[in-house]
């Protein structure tokens, strides 16, 4: 449970409450003990490709990948 | 996916021959001196490539088998993690609002029946509820098959695509950045996700949930209904009212987004399945009416030289 103050400041860094709750996710999966830690961790792998489409076309896709923490 | 390319190429394969087969049996009048009866080359060329066929399907349905026990228990795993939000906030399939976006989630690779046409059908339909003089709906799509679909006819509507999701094995963090992206990208009142609920490996039901934005959420709250008891649930800590509700909004998104897109996972391996099993099944009756007719055939023409070679004899006899 983030404290009042706390809330404020993620957002205005720009930050939805997803991107707090994984960035803290993130942060708890760092605190377990090793053959767990990395199991973890590798399995929360990010990968998809994000295409904006202006006028009826699709812009060049930007691919996200293998980024837990961002 | 090389599987698909194999079973284009075995295709091809068989349709070449079908053509042989149509055209030798026209020409049959017109066979070159000194051919004695129909060749069978051309049925046995083609068995082969239905047999291939055939192992082709059934190993596609043992790989889709395998897939789908280990995406079937995480899917029901994640059930959990939208039934509080639906008992707290509620799913509002019939809220009016100016600005809706149609999530639309399908599968990147084909061959699994029709699941990606049936979302593609209902969010169709939801665009065309949702559109008005002073109201409009734009598209989300996941999956290269919804995007094919709704390019023909919608693509001035389409706000964003995402594709490659399953690249690696569907994880929460991956599906909260996807929300994460699509809630920067779209402005939105209400998103509508539609997707296949998976209720058993034949039966899939398409679905429709909605996640209202905050402002939407409080409106609804104070006009009464449904989310008239919002009202009385204690606030802890100093923050107010639309701070919870916005973070409680994009944590529901994230967590929908993840089961809708497991779910779909899925439905899409369960309806590969039965689509992989009926086609070897098609294979089989094929190949037997192939082998019958094969043999059929060359009966046919051994007994013709029989009683060509006892006549001679006869003849040379008598």
């Amino acid at each position: 449970m983030a404290s009042s103050g706390a809330v404020p400041f993620w957002r205005a860094a720009g930050m939805t409450y997803i991107t707090y709750s994984n960035i803290c996710a993130n942060l708890v999966r760092n605190c377990l003990k090793e053959p767990y830690k990395a199991e973890s961790l590798s399995r929360e792998k990010v990968h998809f490709a994000l295409a904006k489409w202006v006028d009826g076309k699709p812009e060049k896709p930007t691919l996200r990948s293998d980024t837990p923490d961002h | 996916m090389a599987m698909a390319a194999v079973l284009r190429r075995e295709g091809r394969r068989l349709t070449q021959p079908i053509n042989a087969l149509h055209s030798s049996l026209n020409s049959q009048d017109q066979a070159p001196h000194g051919a004695r009866s129909i060749s069978t080359q051309i049925v046995r060329n083609r068995m082969k490539s239905v047999k291939n066929i055939q192992k082709i399907t059934k190993a596609m349905k043992m790989v889709a088998a395998s897939k789908l026990r280990a995406v079937q228990s995480r899917t029901e795993n994640s059930r959990g993690l939208w039934q509080p939000f639906t008992a707290l906030l509620g799913d509002n399939p019939s809220v009016d609002v100016k600005k809706s976006v149609v999530v639309t989630i399908s599968s990147d690779k084909g061959l699994c029946g029709g699941i990606n046409s049936t979302s593609v059908k209902i969010s169709r339909a939801l665009q065309k509820l949702n559109s008005g003089p002073d109201k409009e709906t734009k598209y989300v799509i996941l999956g290269e098959k919804a995007k094919a679909q709704l390019v023909r006819d919608s693509k001035k509507d389409i706000e964003l695509s995402l594709t490659e999701l399953q690249k690696n094995p569907l994880n929460y963090t991956q599906v909260s950045v996807l929300a994460d992206d699509i809630l920067k990208n779209v402005e939105y009142d209400a998103l509508r996700i539609v997707f296949n609920k998976f209720q058993s490996v034949v039966q899939f039901l398409p679905t429709v949930s909605t996640v209202l934005s905050p402002e939407v959420i409080e409106r609804e709250a104070e006009s009464g209904g449904q989310l008239g008891e919002l009202d009385s649930y204690e606030i802890e800590g100093g923050e107010t009212k639309s701070e919870i509700l916005q973070n409680l909004s994009e944590f529901q998104f994230s967590c929908v987004m993840y089961n809708a897109v497991l779910e779909n996972a899925c439905s899409e391996q369960g309806a590969r399945m039965s689509a992989m099993d009926s086609s070897s099944r098609n294979a089989g009756e094929m190949l037997d009416r192939l082998t019958l007719t094969y043999n059929r055939t060359r009966q046919a023409s051994i007994t013709t030289e029989l009683i060509e070679i006892i006549s001679g004899a006869s003849a040379l006899e008598g």
